[in-house]
């Protein structure tokens, strides 16, 4: 089959707003809302007829419907160029809902389950590296491909893996199959965890925090802690925000291993790389939770802000259906999917191990 | 010729020209005093 090299950046491009890109960003902006607000709308339907008519209709959350939705446009007809740029602002809006859910959050909590997130996920991400790196090895995958896939299972999918292009300097298609894998695995994981969630009969903190410990992307462990309610949605972003705050280290750790082999620039300051790669967006999270725990919010405007919180995930649910192509399936090749797919069972049912561990004892599993 | 990943290609370009961590925290703490001072008396979902 005929391939051809996909462009990616090798520099991370300046970013800027400038008041000149906004009107582009506004079609795709209304596409993704109208989507979600689609979603939302059918959801409540379909209950009407549900209570009010008694007629049988499926039980579908607005989440699903937004993906599904969303899927189904980029599927059949495709998403036209023009709404291309404000789709990909689906990023911003599941950055603010990440950082207003804050609100909901009292730093005890945030202590106490971001300390317990945070041994979980040192625990996952040595058993991740490990498995995933033995894995590329049996199927002779590229071993920078190797990296990034284990770099994207391991912590935050695109973004872990956008962030490591720069540092190990892949080859293009390397890292363009990575992505497709890893996007491809956390699709997988929206229909398969909330079913394993129901038959376990997990509660809604203990499957959050499993969706934050064992999907991938954060816009999908999102999604699939949300579409089994919202309190586990609340839950899968504070456990993925603990995992997303280790990109820096492990990327540093591949870049300084790749360094040594001579296959990629040396990291010289350390500290700044780390800074770099951090996620900005865990701060903007810690700090209106410190607020709300400081009492600066009443408790109506907390409720404000948590559903405001509601209204950001909206469009970032739709963004994911739309930028998820199932021909990639296919596309990719087996080796890299294989590995994913191993990869990923390991991981689920290493950090659905751990959580009963943990939640076991208090009656909350 | 198509490429062959297209998911990957919407990734990587269509990437956002500004930072959405930056705007994210921004817009969230210009939400949150708005509804804290009571210019926005409350959001419904």
């Amino acid at each position: 089959m005929p391939t051809q090299t996909i462009p990616l950046p090798t520099q991370p491009a300046v970013r800027s707003l400038r008041p000149q890109h906004l009107p582009t960003l506004v079609p795709g902006v209304l596409l993704l809302f109208g989507i979600g607000i689609l979603g939302k709308g059918l959801e409540q339907f379909l209950r009407y007829l549900r209570t009010a008519h008694h007629i049988p209709t499926p039980q579908i959350e607005y989440v699903l419907w937004a993906i599904l939705l969303g899927l189904l446009l980029s599927n059949t007809i495709g998403v036209p160029r023009i709404f291309r740029p404000g789709v990909a602002t689906y990023e911003l809006w599941l950055k603010l809902g990440i950082v207003l859910v804050g609100a909901r959050f009292l730093m005890q909590d945030v202590a106490h389950l971001g300390g317990l997130s945070l041994v979980l996920v040192a625990i996952e991400l040595v058993l991740s590296l490990s498995v995933m790196t033995l894995l590329g090895r049996i199927f002779h995958l590229p071993p920078k491909l190797t990296s990034l896939l284990s770099i994207g299972s391991s912590i935050c999918g695109v973004t872990a893996i956008m962030a490591a292009q720069g540092a190990i300097e892949p080859d293009e298609e390397d890292t363009a199959t990575a992505i497709a894998a890893i996007l491809t695995l956390g699709a997988l994981a929206l229909f398969t965890f909330p079913a394993i969630g129901h038959a376990l009969h997990m509660g809604q903190q203990s499957y959050g925090i499993w969706t934050g410990l064992a999907v991938d992307n954060t816009a999908e462990a999102t999604v699939t802690g949300a579409i089994y309610g919202d309190d586990a949605g609340r839950f899968a972003v504070l456990a993925k925000t603990a995992r997303s705050a280790f990109i820096g280290f492990v990327v540093l750790g591949y870049a300084v291993y790749w360094a040594s082999q001579g296959k990629a620039t040396r990291v010289d300051r350390k500290g700044l790389f780390l800074w770099q790669k951090f996620p900005k967006f865990i701060l903007g999270f810690l700090a209106i939770s410190v607020l709300a725990t400081c009492g600066f919010f009443s408790g109506t405007q907390i409720t404000s802000l948590s559903n405001l919180s509601k209204w950001a995930f909206l469009p970032a649910f739709a963004g994911v259906g739309l930028r998820t192509q199932l021909r990639d399936l296919v596309n990719q090749g087996w080796r890299p999917i294989v590995v994913g797919v191993l990869g990923e069972i390991f991981i689920a049912v290493v950090t659905l191990g751990l959580v009963y561990a943990a939640y076991r004892h208090n009656g909350m599993w | 010729m198509s490429p062959r990943i297209d998911t990957a290609k919407i990734v990587t370009q269509h990437r956002l020209s500004f930072n959405a961590d930056a705007v994210a925290i921004g817009l969230a703490l210009a939400l949150a005093a708005l509804i804290r001072f009571n210019v926005i008396h409350s959001i419904g979902w």
